[in-house]
């Protein structure tokens, strides 16, 4: 019994160790739900590994927070689009201070190192290789080693970003035997066997290929404002601020490295993280649960030393009906089906009421091209039920039915969702109910990631639960409605379209006419709602907690939601 | 003994292949992958990011640079017209109608050919045709019926008169008119030689190399000897605490054999017993890190770091707190089970005829309690303590997820939740050798302890 | 058999606690099966949007919703109705995994035991013969169905296949095997080692914690109860097998003392009827205790969403409710509690059994 004693005092001797640590003052603290599973610059995969890669690593463009605006990063200004037949040249030109860790200059040799790396065959890049596919080829000034041209086959709107979306890579560090050197940008474009078997290739893919690219910080060197201090795995990640940043010096306020210390908490769990909120230990949290956020809305004293920012985020969810079924060809009975979803009450049980319901893809925040004239459909169970009525169903005592192709078809609907989103989850039960009330049986089905989009693509379901991101940038919708794209693989799922769609989203792309552009885009949004193939159902809101230490925040929708590097300590 | 500790592992090495492979197979076998979820799963956007064929392409790209399309073993067997492994040059989805196609009209050549047809055919359409033959197409890549099939080539064939269109057209009516439905009915064996996935992984596996995590890349035993540190230092102070406290009080339960304390104690060993190990962990949560009654401890995690970890006691002032709901609530779930066996064991060398001895010579219960009965009655303590600790790493899992620690244990959930499976594999096999050695080290130290057993075994 | 009955009945007669778990454990049972019959305010999957996170015993009755009285969880759903039925779930699950494993390991034990390793003669043509019949019924009974599903042929096809597989079996056990027998290669006859198989199989069911393996079985198949069901089975077999040999051996050790027979029992019929009466109680204690720790597994993995379909009505799915409001202890506690008992009922039940034949076997 003794021992026992012995051993609870001194337990509680040992809690008694745990007092507050000492903060330093110049450090920002953030949580990140999971560590990253890597910081390589290419095959990164997750969010945290983003956010934190660029601190580390620049791309050519960027997006400044405070703005939400594309702007010029590394390279002087935005690119300058020449269109040359079927070809589309960026001309960019870098900026002259713009340097590496070791002090040494980035040039257009260091962009072509890049595209290399992220269009050879055998390296880890499957991620982003896809997305520079339009890019054939790079063209150096002979003049100067800092311009260059990007030559890009055809012309999208969305190719301006693209082609600023990727991280620049240092040549003299990450490629220290020259191994790409004698190969050309366009030369990967060819038969990829022959590829590889180059020798050069296979060398360079086995060294970039190792962990080392994906945790040492003596590689992990770029040409943002911080390099990587510790990584401690499981537990943190430190960044510390690079002496006498070329970034700090430019003119502008969106190239910043401002604290001197940014750490990277590893917290997967939301009551941990609150916690650590609670006792000051972290500066900025991300993603409070709605029912928290409620709570320390309340409390005085957490707000004397937080601040709490909601930004309306860019992403949404949406209900698909697969209108190529003989049973939902009928617009009056997706209608119908609209009616039935409960979007009040879909927000309140999952995001507790921090969303907006919208009518269409177009952000209710972006208020030129958003269209007010028209509302959402209203959950109303008879509404429903004369909808159906018109679209031929008969009511019966077990449900509706209808004569499709000569048979007696009876009205059940399977929904399904990606398994383990319990978002989309107790949206498909509040629906499975509701339709239930009119009388509609509904299955749910819960799919595993990838099946689920093997389903989508091949068109094998009948009404899904999805979410989707999209920006303030760029409104080129044409692959989620154009027909063109709704044949197998493409991502228009639903087979949303008619003629008038379709000029609709191939003029939105070419006109330079603001307002034409915010015309057809509302036209575009009426449609969708009539057709009621793909109904949007909110825009969810970001909720974070920032520490009022730290001025020019930045908060923004689009992730990380708020600019690390840019946080001064107030006076 | 040297010799006989060494002939247990061997023969406890078929096991393990066994198990081993079971498991690699089992996981390469079933559909839906890791990669597939990764590089194929994307959601457009306002923009497309990268278009679904070179997506695709990318993919088999990768499938290729990892060695997964290669056979899965050394031989497969499957039906006449099934092609022997379905070829990589096509998507997944058309892969299925290759198949559904080589099944319905049973024969294998004919439907390769008429797919090759297909993809012509494709690569020919100017974009705006494809957009007006748009169903005739996807009625070619995923219908079976025959009529549909003959009529949409044909569509196809009027529209576009090319020699490929024509070509696609004969190959249909071909396809349909030479049916052989049920050649299914005939197995095909097809043999792969060295060149497949089990013979890669094994040989690997033997040069000691588990291979590479999907998701960081980086090799699983350094990932694994990263995690297998937290649970580690959970299961054996866990391990250690409980035995010292059941010990104790089986000691205890000894000396007052007929205390109403003792069938107390009984009584709530039994009750703790049936508790879920889940259910108790959340108990512990609800009752002591929650806002709604005691917030003693911190919740979940293993602490939050600043940057001056380097004082080692700092370190562990820091973690403690963090560790005490786990290791308690994996000690109050060893405590009765252990409690149970260690009082049998004693009772039972009190039974035995050199403690009558003993108490026959005038000692005090007490003392023949801790010296006499305790040695004799480690030996079965021994076995037992080996065989707890696979139960043990079980409860790891639970407590680490419910706690989030980050160690064996939730690492294994998140490897099944994104389908890792060389590090499902790897945690497979280690926790299989974990449970081999810790029957060798028992037996050892039961060797040593009691000299009979040497004798009759070697 | 009666004597066993007879046993029980002393037990109930002298020990409160069986009685106690008894009862329990009946009207367990009962509740369960009639579950669908009762009047509950709620069924455990309705959603009741107005009220989520309801705290227990907080009585309101206006006149459109009745008071949940064990409370809500996050979609609505009422904590009670979803405790009563998840135990019926535990039950639908566990009971008949435990039945058919304990079949399977009552018969594979008594084989090994009864064998052993020597006594299993069998000739080549029998055994060439007897692989090729598996191979058959793998791949016509199996796979030939399975492919055929998937690929959408008319369901004629399997039942061709079973059919062909029918004449098969005809052919091989009625024509093939006599004509090899006509072969002097073929009639040498070898043992087979059916104890070291099963043993070996045992082992590797056994050599990780159950959990785990099941951890990476069901990360492979999609989520569904019968798919999970048939994991269960598989691993849950060895506990009676490895008992039922143990009694096998024990039995021959004694009537070779006994009655001086030689190694080989003329009649099987004997040993059945000595091995499964004795084997009774054992039987009985590890399936009670192998369906307290079903229950508590399934539970376990419906809290943490693997192989289980999240549309099951379960007691871990409401108690997983509490990762999102750490607040709502009513989520744990009440299905908790009915688990916890259900186990104890269980536990207390197989170690009164367990006395009894302990007591019975030192006399």
């Amino acid at each position: 019994m003794r021992k026992i004693n012995l051993l609870v005092y001194s337990l509680a001797l040992f809690l008694c160790f745990c007092s507050k640590p000492q903060r330093q003052l110049d450090e920002v603290r953030v949580r990140l739900t999971k560590e990253p599973e890597t910081l390589n610059p290419v095959s990164y995969s997750d969010a945290e590994g983003l956010q934190v890669i660029n601190l580390l690593f620049q791309s050519l463009l960027v997006v400044d927070l405070a703005s939400d605006e594309l702007k010029p990063a590394l390279v002087v200004d935005l690119p300058v689009v020449e269109r040359v037949d079927s070809f589309t040249y960026f001309n960019y030109e870098i900026r002259e201070e713009a340097t590496w860790a070791n002090g040494s200059p980035v040039t257009a040799a260091d962009v072509a190192f890049t595209l290399k790396v992220l269009k050879a065959p055998l390296v880890n890049n499957e991620k982003l290789k896809p997305q520079v596919e339009f890019i054939s080829d790079i063209v150096v000034d002979q003049n100067n080693n800092r311009k260059f041209k990007l030559k890009c086959e055809g012309f999208m709107p969305e190719m301006e970003l693209l082609t600023g979306d990727f991280f620049i890579l240092p040549a003299y560090l990450f490629d220290q035997e020259r191994l790409l050197e004698p190969i050309t940008v366009a030369s990967l474009e060819e038969n990829t066997t022959t590829l590889e078997n180059n020798q050069r290739i296979k060398a360079f893919a086995e060294h970039f290929n190792s962990s080392d690219f994906s945790r040492n910080k003596e590689l992990l060197q770029g040409s943002g404002g911080y390099i990587l201090d510790s990584w401690v795995s499981g537990q943190y990640l430190t960044l510390t601020k690079k002496q006498d940043w070329w970034g700090n010096k430019t003119n502008t306020d969106y190239l910043s490295a401002n604290p001197q210390r940014i750490s990277f908490q590893i917290i997967p769990d939301n009551t941990t993280a609150l916690m650590a909120l609670r006792n000051r230990q972290l500066d900025v949290l991300e993603n409070i649960p709605a029912a928290e956020f409620q709570q320390l809305k309340q409390d005085e004293t957490f707000l004397q030393d937080y601040a709490l920012y909601t930004p309306s985020s860019y992403e949404f969810v949406y209900v698909g009906l697969n209108s190529r079924l003989p049973k939902l060809a009928d617009k009056h009975t997706r209608q119908a089906i609209a009616h039935l979803l409960d979007v009040d009450n879909m927000i309140k049980v999952s995001q507790q009421s921090y969303a907006t319901p919208t009518v269409g893809p177009v952000p209710p925040t972006i208020k030129e091209f958003y269209n007010t004239s028209i509302q959402p459909y209203s959950y109303n169970v008879q509404q429903a039920k004369e909808l159906l009525q018109t679209a031929g169903w008969e009511n019966r005592t077990d449900g509706w039915y209808k004569k499709i192709n000569g048979q007696q078809e009876k009205l059940t609907l399977t929904v399904s969702y990606k398994a383990g989103n319990t978002v989309f989850e107790n949206a498909a039960l509040i629906f499975q109910q509701s339709a239930a009330e009119a009388g509609i049986p509904v299955i749910l089905q819960a799919q595993e990631g990838s099946l689920f989009t093997l389903k989508s693509k091949s068109h094998n379901f009948e009404m899904f639960f999805r979410s989707l991101s999209g920006n303030p940038f760029v409104f080129n919708f044409k692959p989620l409605f154009h027909t063109s794209f709704a044949s197998q693989g493409g991502f228009n799922y639903t087979g949303f379209g008619n003629a008038e769609s379709d000029a609709i989203l191939d003029e939105v792309i070419t006109t330079q006419d603001q307002a034409q552009k915010a015309q057809l885009l509302r036209r575009l949004q009426e449609i969708l709602l009539d057709e009621a193939t793909f109904l949007s159902l909110y825009y969810q809101q970001e909720r974070l907690a920032i520490s009022k230490r730290f001025g020019n925040i930045k908060t923004s929708g689009i992730n990380p939601n708020y600019d690390v590097s840019a946080f001064t300590l107030k006076e | 003994m040297h010799y006989y500790l060494l002939k247990r592992f061997i023969t406890a090495l078929p096991t393990l292949w066994l198990l081993i492979s079971l498991v690699f197979l089992l996981s390469r076998m079933l559909p839906g992958s890791f990669s597939s979820a990764r590089i194929l799963d994307d959601n457009a956007g306002f923009y497309s990011k990268a278009n679904a064929e070179s997506r695709e392409k990318a993919y088999r790209d990768y499938l290729h640079k990892t060695s997964q399309d290669l056979p899965l073993f050394y031989f497969s067997i499957n039906a006449a017209p099934e092609p022997d492994s379905l070829n990589l040059k096509y998507s997944e989805s058309d892969r299925q109608q290759l198949k559904r196609l080589a099944w319905h009209y049973g024969s294998q050549n004919i439907v390769s050919e008429y797919f090759n047809n297909l993809q012509q055919v494709e690569n020919q359409l100017s974009s705006n045709k494809k957009q007006r033959l748009q169903n005739e197409l996807m009625v070619l890549h995923t219908s079976i019926s025959s009529h549909d099939l003959v009529s949409s080539a044909q569509k196809v064939a009027e529209a576009s008169s090319t020699t490929a269109a024509s070509a696609l057209e004969k190959k249909t009516i071909q396809l349909v008119k030479q049916q052989n439905p049920y050649s299914f009915m005939l197995p095909a064996l097809h043999w792969h030689g060295l060149k497949n996935q089990y013979h890669q992984w094994l040989s690997q596996l033997l040069q000691g190399n588990f291979g590479y995590s999907y998701r960081n890349n980086r090799a699983v035993t350094e990932v694994l000897a990263e995690a297998i540190g937290n649970t580690w230092w959970l299961i054996s102070i866990s391990i250690c605490l409980a035995f010292i406290i059941a010990l104790e009080l089986s000691l205890l339960m000894i000396q007052h054999p007929h205390s109403r304390w003792k069938k107390f104690t009984l009584s709530i060993l039994f009750t703790l017993d049936s508790i879920p190990l889940f259910v108790l962990a959340l108990l512990l949560l609800v009752l002591f890190a929650s806002p709604f009654f005691l917030q003693l401890f911190p919740v979940y995690g293993m602490g939050f770091y600043g940057s001056e970890p380097n004082n080692i006691f700092y370190a562990i002032a820091n973690q403690a707190p963090f560790m005490v709901l786990p290791i308690v609530c994996l000690v109050l779930s060893v405590l009765p089970y252990l409690t149970n066996q260690i009082y049998r064991a004693l009772s039972d060398a009190a039974q035995a005829n050199y403690t009558k001895t003993a108490r026959a010579k005038g000692l005090s219960f007490r003392k023949i309690v801790r010296t006499h009965i305790l040695r004799n009655a480690l030996l079965p303590i021994i076995t037992l303590l080996s065989d707890m600790l696979p139960s043990l790493a079980a409860g790891a899992i639970i407590v680490e997820t419910i706690f989030a620690i980050p160690g064996i244990g939730s690492m294994a959930i998140t490897a099944v939740q994104s389908r890792d499976y060389p590090v499902i594999v790897a945690i497979v096999l280690v926790i299989a050798i974990f449970k081999v050695l810790s029957n060798l080290l028992a037996d050892f130290c039961y060797a040593l302890a009691d000299p009979r057993i040497r004798y009759s075994t070697s | 058999m009666n004597a066993w009955l007879k046993d029980i009945h002393t037990i109930w007669q002298t020990k409160f606690g069986f009685r106690a778990a008894l009862i329990y454990l009946l009207s367990f049972i009962v509740i369960s099966l009639l579950l669908p019959f009762l009047p509950l305010p709620y069924q455990p999957n309705v959603l009741d949007l107005e009220h989520i996170f309801q705290p227990p015993f907080n009585n309101f009755t206006t006149s459109t919703s009745v008071s949940h009285w064990l409370g809500t969880d996050g979609l609505g759903r009422d904590v009670f109705s979803n405790m009563l039925y998840g135990g019926r779930t535990a039950l639908f699950i566990s009971l008949p995994v435990m039945v058919i494993s304990t079949i399977i390991g009552i018969t594979l034990g008594l084989n090994a035991g009864y064998y052993g390793d020597k006594m299993l003669k069998i000739s080549r043509a029998s055994v060439i013969v007897l692989f090729i019949a598996l191979a058959c019924s793998l791949y016509y009974g199996l796979h030939i169905p399975l492919q055929a599903i998937e690929v959408k042929l008319e369901l004629q096809i399997v039942a061709l296949c079973y059919i062909m597989l029918g004449l098969l079996l005809m052919f091989l056990f009625l024509l093939l095997h006599p004509l090899l027998k006509k072969f002097m290669v073929f009639q040498k006859v070898f043992a087979l080692p059916l104890d070291t198989i099963i043993i070996r199989l045992t082992e590797v069911l056994t050599s990780i914690p159950r959990l785990i393996f099941i951890l990476a079985l069901a990360s492979f198949v999609p989520p569904s109860i019968t798919l999970l069901s048939g994991i269960l089975v598989l691993t849950y077999w060895t506990g009676t097998a490895r008992l039922a040999r143990a009694e096998v051996f024990r039995l021959k050790e004694i009537l070779y003392v006994e009655a001086g027979v030689s190694l080989g029992f003329k009649d099987r019929r004997l040993l059945w009827k000595h091995v499964l009466p004795n084997m009774l109680s054992p039987i009985v204690v590890a399936f009670t205790f192998g369906l307290a720790s079903l229950m508590t597994l399934e539970s376990t993995l419906s809290f943490l969403g693997i192989g289980v379909p999240t549309t099951l009505v379960s007691w871990g799915r409401t108690i997983s409710g509490i990762r999102s409001n750490t607040s709502a202890w009513w989520l744990v506690v009440f299905p908790g509690a009915f688990l916890g008992v259900t186990v104890l009922a269980l536990q207390v039940f197989s170690y009164y059994i367990l006395s009894s034949f302990k007591e019975k076997k030192q006399m």
